[in-house]
């Protein structure tokens, strides 16, 4: 499962494997990017925190090797370093953290749209959750899924032609897939149940609503 | 709040649709960086890890010191009872060890070491400006030696 395939990274690369270490960077740094996008950061700036914030990582892998830690770690030390490159920018005038004026000005810079940034970034989670969930599935039902969700989809029937089942069953295929899809251990952390029943996702959202 | 992931058919398919093809590409560059820093891993296995526990740049001064006067930026560090606390202007940087033992620090970009110095007996060391980009400072004294956390000094 996802989790054990990325904690497995984790300690693989503190052990000294590099090819665990490019897998992690393979997966986890459009996420860090998504971060650096959702500040504004101007490309030298957005260098300069991706290269921190992985060199941190490699420092810390030791410790985050216990649990599935790493994507929200990333997150936080990304978020982080954001706003340090951002007030850092404004240091040629001295500015008092306590003066509303200045802070918020900066404010205003950080997050141009009070909403937008962490609607993106947990859209941004969201789809990481779902790349490695679709990398969990069984071959069969990647080939499929992957062939539905091309760009420009391709049709019924062509994937069942190419896959060697018949048009009738690809419709009862892709849903049994999906139904995997969903229920895969990878997209746990983000599943927000309804309103009305139980809301297994709501501990995670106030915690990651609290810690932004 | 919808409920997650959509309980529709389509809608799910849509959002897979949406992550398999949607994610920007990564530039090369961010990714070759990230690659590299996997270099730095145990370099200096002796070396503890000072965490950045204080950013004058973004951080609220602790409560009962005086801020700092002028335009500097101050840092701190810290490794277990090893303080190393830095000072950055734009003519360079001033930091002090503490507990103060003699040694020497070396300053590094993630490209190598860039400037070592000696460390003089009441812990103070000076360097010249830093460059751009995350830096880490290693002082190895006497009786310890600590790296700091890397982060941007400028």
């Amino acid at each position: 499962m996802s989790e054990r395939s990325t904690v497995g990274l984790v300690a693989a690369a503190s052990r000294g494997d590099e090819r665990a270490w490019d897998e992690l960077v393979r997966r986890y740094t459009p996420l860090v990017l998504s971060v650096i996008r959702s500040h504004g950061l101007d490309r030298a700036d957005a260098a300069d925190v991706n290269q921190t914030v992985w060199l941190r990582a490699v420092e810390h892998l030791g410790r985050l090797r216990e649990s599935n830690a790493l994507p929200a770690w990333l997150i936080t030390t990304t978020r982080r370093e954001c706003y340090r490159l951002l007030r850092l920018g404004r240091r040629i005038q001295p500015f008092d953290p306590y003066d509303d004026s200045a802070g918020g000005h900066v404010g205003a810079r950080l997050l141009v749209d009070p909403v937008t940034p962490d609607e993106d970034l947990l859209r941004a989670e969201r789809q990481q959750a779902l790349r490695e969930a679709f990398a969990q599935l069984p071959p069969r039902c990647r080939e499929l899924l992957a062939l539905l969700t091309a760009d420009p989809p391709v049709s019924y029937r062509e994937a069942g032609a190419r896959l060697g089942i018949p048009v009738g069953s690809v419709g009862p295929t892709q849903a049994r897939c999906l139904h995997k899809l969903r229920n895969c251990p990878a997209l746990a952390p983000f599943v927000r149940a309804r309103p009305t029943g139980e809301d297994s996702g709501g501990d995670r959202d106030a915690a990651v609503a609290a810690s932004r | 709040m919808q409920p997650w992931p959509p309980a529709a058919d389509d809608a799910l398919l849509a959002e897979l649709r949406a992550a398999r093809q949607g994610c920007d590409p990564v530039p090369e560059e961010f990714l070759a960086a990230a690659r590299a820093a996997f270099g730095w891993r145990s370099v200096d296995a002796e070396l503890a890890l000072a965490e950045l526990t204080f950013d004058s740049a973004c951080d609220p001064e602790p409560a009962g010191l005086t801020r700092s006067t002028g335009s500097a930026r101050t840092l701190t560090f810290r490794a277990g009872a090893v303080v190393v606390e830095v000072e950055v202007t734009p003519s360079g940087v001033v930091g002090q060890l503490s507990p103060a033992r003699g040694g020497r620090v070396t300053a590094r970009t993630s490209a190598g070491p860039y400037e070592e110095v000696p460390v003089d007996a009441v812990g103070y060391f000076s360097m010249t400006a830093p460059p751009a980009g995350p830096v880490q400072l290693c002082a190895r004294t006497t009786e310890y030696a600590v790296a700091t956390a890397w982060v941007s000094l400028r």
